[in-house]
């Protein structure tokens, strides 16, 4: 038995076993590289995914837990308009230094802005709590959430 | 699917655990740590009967299967297990994770036990041969074991309708998210007519089980506020017996420490 | 603010942050192999049988036996084997590597390897060394004397850990044979050493060995030496199977068995004669670890900064770098002056109080300016800026205010202030830029009047990519969008040196700006033109002599101050940081986004050093802080109020007037915090990390 789910919009079925991790699969079976491995354990974000409209870590996730669910990555988000105000404001404030971490940030910036369309800085921390960054000490981040919200208006 | 099967509902689910050797998914967040890798798993999320909310005229009930976002965000749940649940973490696991697997693991460090040890709630353990409902404290019998059997689910978690809203909950991790508990204390205090009509604490993260003494709570229980100053330092005392922290990677002696403070502090807040 | 400071969109941005960046990874070659390496179980003990299952067809174990050049990995001693050889020194020694097609089986055939092992006992404990790796010792003045007329004395030793560089992306390469060649790709901060390390092990000429850098999830030192012995395993590996092999570490591998922050011990010897500092005598020990990999230097530099910004004429500086059976450290930003620098500052602190002055009154009267002569009697040939530091720092957290009102606190909470004056000496210490790098750096202007940098510095996150183009770019008179610069590939790029110790935008990026410059002057529109610029000293500089630590150690130095602000629960003896406040002088900024950057993520890495970073070894040798779970960073929640500022102090000799950047925000972290510890707790403190743990000894009056 396969299984099913959709990813980045588009309906897919994988022979992967149901216990097996959906970061490992989606970066083997389906080539989606711009979910990082940083730790398999849950504590880092870099491999960020959204699942039905919430964040999680794929690490943390097997196959099973995916069938008939939507599984977004970067390489879909990247496709949107949102993510297009994202990208300009992360820009604005060179929030990317080694960018192994800014793929699952900018899902977790999506999510925070979806939940939240005007986030105070404390709820934007909070929203990337689970996301560890050891570049930029976060500041740049946290402005760059707070600039597309502002340039975001409607799109959230 | 391989090494895993899906069921839908409860009924379903409780005929594959009877028969196959498998383990129960629900959040996944601990079980993906370190999966075994030839572990069949049962998947429960899409069980209806164990993702509900309700209050009924005795209890709140709570679905093993939601996960902490869901009760964070909903209305009937107290004060007092919101924040514990919001302080797990971080929201990419507290999406996944759920309220019975924080109970199934077994770990006097789950966040969520330790106020449902406080509030004395109950486990609804079901199997396709029946159900029991349990007190929380029966349900842990050591690190990592519990008394459910390998054909049964918690399916629900009970707490008792009293008023919860004079509480007392610290959680001491070693940063402000991503923090595995500590140290944790919760307690809960009520007064009616100038009397203690309950007192009920927990100590989380410090033995294998998570201590709860209702023996030692009923010394304040029944008194005055300034009747239980009297017998305040022989509670204290007693709880200084009681609480023996097993030896981990943060010393025995801190987090006995930050225990007995915290519980003076939750006394003094209450004016004892 | 200068025009070139204006931040621009970095050169990385696009890739990074649509996912598309391939890390290493992310790629996959034809036929490639996964390999996983054996770690020893042991601190010490003989080999005396390895027992091994049977291999399924296409599965293979490299070891010693299969290193065609020489089992050592060349850092700068030749000590490491690549493979161990009849003897482990520390837990997590490689001593083979499984290697094969399908990354799982490897893993199972991996567990079902035995090692026999006849141990012995471990020397865990740095002051129960026998071996001294290094041992260095210089005067000024006249110590002595000093101590012999003193009418005080001050003596405390200072400890601090362990701390992990964290990178996101874990240690990972891969290598494969190709035409009678080697080739290496991987996560790496410098290309060259990998290159000479990797045709020391096989046994080839340079010329047969290539380096790529691949995008790179941070450094930070962590990959300045540890990829030249990966690079070997993983290059014997792939000679012997004749195919790509891949190694990427996992998280917990990572931890425990990759170079660290070297613990440290620091005895400060102060001499005090009518008030005044007349001399200090300081010995340093810092643990190597099993192997010296990089402790010369790092040592070096933590005993040229020992005596701090102060100006002490009387000065003996001893310290010793010594063997232990525990993983072997090496570099991490900062380099050894986040060891000492805790130490002079705290000690500093502590006479203050003693003397009944306030610290920050004390290292004022005390701290050096322009003109006056370093530890190792050279000069501080440029102004000073840290009198309007101090000012600055005061004013955004009236902080002078603040420390006298810390002082007499009851109740649960209890605030605190602390402040930390520092420097960091630009680029490499002493002569090893003029004598052992010799960088060459090289534009190339194409035929389309696109121009490339060629460089082997690695841009590992810190922006240098942006900032070389910008330099080249701006002096050329060019769009930015006409200068581009790929990841370095050592059959492509010279040897302009390693990605290290603050030197790459300082030094090459000079070289870079001459360049251009004549590039500009000799411009023939569409036809291929090379420039290619050589390491010049420049003349001011004293020469440095190793043998007596005398000279200028370092043409110039990056200058900070800092401040932490906390609130101590005392009944869960946690710590809040309600403020965190840098002024750095990095001399002008080239491009101030990417500079804040650096201050920003440098000081909060400077912050976990000091609060919740720890690591340690158990009885047996082994770590066990090894996850995120159990070594714990500093999260987006845990400094909010965490505030950079730039202090522009142009420096004459660098491109644009800079000089260097990354390492400065982290080495003052940890003093600025442990004296704000100090403020709200009333007690005399001397560790880092200083941990709950500690706090709680200190309120319940436990002697530490």
């Amino acid at each position: 038995m396969m299984i099913n789910f959709i990813l980045n919009g588009q309906k897919v079925v994988s022979t992967a076993k149901a216990n097996e991790r959906l970061l490992d699969i989606l970066r083997t079976e389906f080539a989606c590289t711009g979910v990082k491995c940083g730790c398999k354990e849950g504590e880092c974000g870099a491999c960020s995914v959204i699942i039905d409209g919430k964040l999680v870590n794929s690490c943390m996730v097997a196959m099973g837990y995916v069938e008939s669910c939507t599984v977004m990555t970067i390489e879909g988000y990247r496709k949107t308009e949102r993510f297009a105000v994202l990208d300009t404001s992360y820009a604005s404030v060179s929030a990317v230094q080694c960018g192994f971490c800014t793929p699952g940030m900018v899902l977790a910036s999506e999510c925070i802005l979806a939940k939240n369309p005007n986030p105070t800085e404390a709820e934007i921390r909070e929203g990337i709590s689970g996301n560890l960054c050891r570049c930029t000490g976060y500041n740049a981040i946290v402005q760059a959430i707070s600039i597309a919200a502002k340039e975001g208006k409607g799109l959230w | 699917m391989v090494n895993g099967y899906q069921a839908t509902s409860l009924k379903e689910a409780l005929k594959i655990l009877a028969k196959e050797s498998v383990t129960p998914y629900s959040g996944g967040t601990d079980l993906m740590i370190d999966p075994e890798e030839h572990a069949t798993f049962l998947f429960l999320a899409r069980i209806s009967e164990m993702k509900n909310i309700i209050e009924d005229t005795e209890y709140l009930r709570i679905g093993a299967a939601c996960t902490f976002t869901e009760i964070i965000e909903n209305e009937l749940v107290p004060e007092i297990l919101k924040e514990a649940a919001a302080q797990i973490a971080a929201p990419a696991i507290r999406n996944l994770a759920t309220i019975g697997g924080n109970i199934c693991n077994g770990s006097a460090k789950g966040d969520s036990a330790l106020i449902l040890f406080a509030t004395d709630a109950k486990l609804r353990l079901v199997s396709s041969r029946g159900e029991r409902v349990l007190p929380i404290a029966e349900f842990y019998l050591g690190r990592k074991k519990t008394a459910l059997k390998s054909d049964e689910l918690l399916v629900e978690i009970l707490i008792d309708r009293i008023n919860l809203s004079n509480y007392y909950y610290k959680k001491v991790g070693a940063r402000d998210a991503l923090a595995i508990s500590r140290v944790s204390f919760a307690a809960i205090l009520n007064v009616a007519d100038g009397k203690i009509v309950n007192c009920m604490t927990a100590f989380g993260a410090v033995s294998d089980i998570i201590i709860r003494r209702p023996d030692i709570d009923a010394m304040l229980v029944g008194k005055t506020t300034k009747e239980a100053k009297v017998v305040k330092k022989e509670y204290i005392a007693a709880y200084d017996q009681a609480i023996i922290p097993i030896k981990g990677r943060i010393s025995a002696e801190y987090r006995k420490a930050v225990c007995m403070n915290l519980l003076r502090d939750f006394l003094e807040s209450n004016g004892i | 603010m200068e025009n070139i400071s204006g931040s621009i969109k970095k050169k990385d941005h696009e890739a990074k942050i649509n996912g598309s960046a391939l890390y290493v990874d992310d790629h996959l070659m034809d036929g490639m192999l996964y390999g996983r390496m054996l770690h020893s179980a042991k601190a010490k003990a003989r080999i005396t049988k390895i027992i091994l299952p049977e291999l399924p067809e296409g599965y293979l174990i490299v070891d010693k036996n299969d290193v065609t050049g020489v089992n050592r990995v060349a850092i700068i001693i030749h000590d490491t084997p690549v493979y161990a050889e009849d003897t482990v020194e520390y837990v997590g020694e490689p001593i083979l590597m499984v290697v094969g097609p399908d990354d799982q089986v490897v893993e199972t055939i991996l567990h079902k390897i035995v090692v026999v092992y006849e141990e012995k006992i471990p020397v865990l404990d740095m002051l129960t060394s026998d071996t001294v790796f290094f041992d260095y010792n210089y005067t000024k003045g006249d110590m002595d004397k000093a101590l012999a007329e003193a009418d005080r004395v001050f003596i405390e030793t200072f400890q601090t850990g362990y701390q992990e560089q964290a990178y996101l992306e874990t240690q990972g390469l891969i290598a494969y044979p190709q035409d009678g060649r080697m080739t290496v790709r991987g996560s790496m901060q410098c290309p060259y050493y990998v290159h000479s390390a990797v045709a020391n092990a096989i046994g080839c000429e340079g010329k047969d060995v290539q380096i790529i850098q691949d995008v790179t999830g941070g450094g930070f030192g962590g990959k300045e030496a540890f990829p030249s012995i990966l690079a070997c395993q993983v290059a014997v590996a792939a000679k012997k199977a004749n195919k790509p092999v891949k190694v990427i570490f996992d998280r917990r591998e990572d931890m425990e068995f990759t170079s660290k922050r070297h613990p440290s011990l620091s005895t400060y010897k102060v001499a005090i004669k009518n008030g005044e500092i007349t001399g200090m005598d300081i010995d340093v020990l810092f643990n190597s670890g099993a192997y010296t990999t990089l402790s010369a230097v790092v040592l070096q530099r933590g005993l040229i900064c020992a005596n701090g910004v102060y100006r002490i004429d009387n000065l003996r500086v001893g310290g010793r770098a010594v063997k232990t059976n525990t993983v072997p450290c090496g570099a991490y930003r900062g380099f050894g002056a986040p060891q000492t620098f805790f130490a002079v500052e705290m000690i500093m602190d502590h006479i203050a109080k003693e003397m009944g002055l306030d610290s920050l009154e004390l290292k004022e009267k005390y701290m050096v300016k322009q003109g006056d002569s370093t530890s190792t009697s050279g000069k501080y040939h440029f102004h000073v800026p840290l009198p309007e530091m101090i000012q600055r720092i005061d004013e955004l957290t009236d902080y002078r205010a603040k420390r006298k009102q810390y002082q007499q606190q009851i109740g649960r909470y209890r605030k605190g202030i602390g402040l930390s004056m520092f420097f960091h000496g630009c680029g490499f210490t002493g002569s090893g830029e003029r004598d052992i790098i010799k960088a060459v750096a090289k534009i190339r202007k194409n035929p389309d009047n696109t121009v490339e940098i060629l460089a082997s510095n690695a841009d590992i996150g810190q922006g240098l990519k942006t900032t070389f183009c910008k330099i080249v770019a701006d002096t050329l008179g060019i769009s930015y969008d006409r200068v581009y610069i790929d990841n370095p590939d050592t059959d492509r790029v010279p040897d302009s040196g390693p990605t290290v110790a603050s030197r790459s935008l300082m030094t090459v990026g000079g070289l870079l700006q001459r360049a251009a410059e004549k590039l500009k002057k000799e411009w023939q529109e569409g036809k291929e033109q090379v420039i290619e610029e050589h390491f010049v000293e420049p003349d001011f500089v004293i020469p440095f002599n190793l043998k007596d630590f005398s000279g200028d150690a370092y043409p110039t130095y990056s200058w900070s101050v800092n401040a932490i602000e906390v609130e101590v629960d005392t009944l869960t003896a946690t710590t809040k940081i309600l403020g965190a406040w840098g002024i750095f002088d990095v001399g002008v900024p080239i491009d101030m986004n990417i500079v804040m950057g650096q201050m920003e993520g440098g000081f909060l890495q400077g912050i976990g050093y000091a609060s919740m970073e720890q690591m340690d070894y158990n009885a047996k040798g082994i770590i066990r802080n090894n996850s995120f779970s159990d070594y714990i960073i500093p999260t987006a929640v845990d400094v909010p109020n965490l505030v950079a500022e730039i202090m522009n102090n142009p420096y004459t000799h660098g491109p644009y007037g800079a000089k260097g950047a990354g390492e400065l925000p982290l080495v003052g972290a940890a003093p600025a915090y442990v004296e704000a510890m100090e403020n709200a707790l009333g007690a005399n403190l001397n560790k880092v990390p200083f941990t709950p743990e500690d706090v709680m000894k200190i309120l319940q009056g436990v002697n530490t």
